[in-house]
């Protein structure tokens, strides 16, 4: 889904914010983005995004080498891609459901569309009773829901998240997880860059650790910190015993292939986003493609 | 899949009455120079057709006393005739120089109380082979031929006329271009403040996938009917100058022809029309082009 490519960045004037990094993301993963402060971490989001360019490397999403992409194409590439931020960033002047129907509204999608999905996607963020309201009325968790909820109404391939846990308190950013989880169910990819080491401990999913623009790990099923375990094996199971709060989400192959998917009900998007596994390869890629009549 | 113009006009009036200020300085400006854009048209045109109406059929009047006898008026013929540079010559007699008297004096009752068809100068109305020989053939005739009341050629008259104008037509058209220029840079900053206060929302659609020409075509929109309000309020202005100068040309003998038929006030109203929208359109453009960053 996401190919970094031998990827560097310098900005004007500094040292670079990454370096020769090359890794690849699957279709549908859970990966965490740590590192201290500096490290690259927004860089490599905004490089996804084509806020910035790589001045070495490529970067390609959905196989598509994103950095030759002209400039009048990146719009396209960012209606595949939902971002979450550590600040909301919500419209302060437009309710809850104004806010969530603007990124419809704005890519020009018609009416009757966005009322449905709109109203569909405050259910799956639980805030269906509170389309109303004004951001301002909601506490820091919820407005971090609406968030979410704008960059998914869409139903993009991929979904960013710079910290977006980082205005919260612990029991709140729990909340906010198990959403960005029940979202990654539905076969959307999550890539969550973060400082949060109890969530990366608990979740034990991929984590890329980046230290001023390195690469410095890549393990599957990873915690915040280096462990002496780690070193031995990165991608065996460690023994830390797990919160039991996440203990649940911890098998994701199982979830997947499991029959009673919750999510179904809340979000009826079976035809159009099939909860997919690795196997089924392209399959969301080409069927949203052409759902959407749209490529980048 | 698209900009639908409900969305534009929605985000367009929004627009507008939250920065309501700027658009209103914006759109009396534009209105302040499209005035003066019109009138100096105006004026152009009815000064040209005063001139040509003066100027295109006579080169030469020749002014023959009221009642006199036939033997002079047989005379100046035949000097007419005698004068290489005269290319023809027209005669009006008495009864057609007082009918042509009472067109010109229209309205000046007074006036015409006191004409009578023996009262008014009869007229030669020459043509030139070349209209600048007028001063050379009129002094000829008025050097003392007998039964000559006086001649004119339009030449001075109308070289003061079309200085004078020229020269009104030139401040005009400076104050006018200026103040075009001052309206642009108007609209820009109006477009500057909006796209400001609208700074969350543009990042927001650049983040979610807008299409730059979504983001863009609001605020253009919004430059575009700045300048055609400026531009609705210029073309009234230009209407009044217009009946004003009917007005003068009813009243003032030598404007006599200085009207502008309504076929060119349409043309000179699309015209001001025309400037107003692209002034808004690249005032706008400019805005977007330097302060939209998408
Ligand atoms: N727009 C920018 N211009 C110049 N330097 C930048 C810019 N953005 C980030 N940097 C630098 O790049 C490095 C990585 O920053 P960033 O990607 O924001 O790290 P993180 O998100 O992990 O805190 C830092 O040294 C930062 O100062
Ligand atoms: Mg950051």
């Amino acid at each position: 889904m996401i190919r970094f490519d031998d990827v560097t960045k310098v900005y004007k004037g500094g040292s670079p914010a990454l370096k020769n990094i090359t890794l690849e993301i699957q279709k549908g993963e859970f990966v965490f983005l740590v590192g201290s402060s500096g490290s690259g971490k927004t860089t490599f989001l905004k490089l996804i995004l084509r806020e910035e360019k790589p001045d070495q490397g490529a970067i390609y999403v959905a196989g598509r080498d994103i950095g030759v992409l002209s400039a009048w194409k990146v719009p396209h590439l960012r209606r595949n891609l939902g971002c979450v931020f550590q600040d909301f960033r919500l419209l302060p002047n437009k309710t809850v459901a104004e806010n969530v129907a603007f990124a419809l509204e704005v890519i020009g999608r018609p009416r009757q569309v966005i009322t449905t999905q709109v109203a569909q996607v405050l259910d799956l963020v639980g805030l269906g009773q509170k389309a109303s309201r004004m951001p301002d009325e909601l506490s820091g968790g919820e407005q971090q829901r609406v968030a979410i909820a704008r960059a998914f109404v869409n139903r993009p391939l991929v979904l960013l998240a710079d910290e977006p846990t980082g205005n919260l308190d612990p029991a709140t950013s729990q909340g906010i997880m198990s959403l960005l989880d029940r979202i990654n169910r539905t076969g959307t990819t999550v890539l969550m860059a973060t400082h949060d080491v109890g969530i990366v401990d608990s979740m034990r999913r991929r984590v890329i650790e980046l230290d001023r623009g390195t690469l410095v790990r890549d393990q599957a099923r990873g915690v915040y910190g280096l462990t002496d375990e780690m070193h031995s094996s990165t991608s065996g199971l460690p023994a830390v015993p797990l919160s039991p709060a996440f203990a649940e989400l911890l098998d994701k192959d199982n979830r997947r292939s499991g029959k009673a998917d919750l999510d179904k009900q809340k979000l009826p998007l079976s035809d159009d986003v099939p909860v997919s596994d690795a196997g089924k390869g392209n399959s969301r890629v080409s069927s949203v493609r052409a759902r959407r009549g749209s490529r980048y | 899949m698209g900009l639908s113009v409900e969305y534009v006009a929605k985000e367009t009036a929004t627009n507008l009455w939250r920065n309501r200020l700027m658009a209103l300085a914006a759109i009396l400006t534009v209105a302040v120079s499209l005035s003066l854009v019109g009138t100096a048209l105006l004026l152009r045109q009815a000064v040209n057709r005063q001139i040509g109406a003066v100027a295109s059929n006579v080169n030469l009047q020749i002014f023959v006393n009221p009642g006199a006898p036939k033997s002079q008026l047989a005379y100046i013929r035949q000097e007419i005739k005698a004068t290489p540079q005269i290319e023809s010559c027209n005669y009006l007699n008495s009864t057609e120089s007082y009918n042509q008297a009472k067109q010109l004096l229209k309205g000046q009752k007074t006036v015409l109380s006191v004409l009578s068809p023996g009262t008014v100068p009869t007229d030669f109305r020459c043509q030139l082979h070349n209209p600048n020989q007028a001063a050379t053939v009129g002094a000829l005739f008025s050097a003392g031929i007998p039964g000559v009341y006086k001649v004119t050629w339009p030449g001075q008259s109308i070289h003061v006329m079309e200085q004078v104008t020229s020269v009104l037509q030139l401040i005009l058209l400076i104050v006018a271009i200026a103040l075009l220029v001052s309206s642009l840079v108007l609209i820009l900053n109006a477009i500057r403040m909006a796209i400001f206060s609208r700074r969350r929302e543009v990042s927001v659609m650049k983040l979610v996938g807008a299409t730059n020409w979504f983001i863009r075509i609001p605020f253009m929109a919004e430059g575009l009917v700045q300048g055609f309000l400026g531009s609705l309020v210029a073309v009234g202005i230009v209407m009044l100058s217009n009946w004003g100068l009917s007005y003068l040309s009813d009243r003032v003998q030598a404007l006599s022809q200085a009207t502008v038929p309504s076929g060119d006030l349409l043309v000179t109203e699309i015209l001001v029309v025309l400037v107003g929208l692209i002034v808004g359109v690249v005032g706008s453009s400019v805005a977007v082009r330097k302060f939209l960053d998408v």
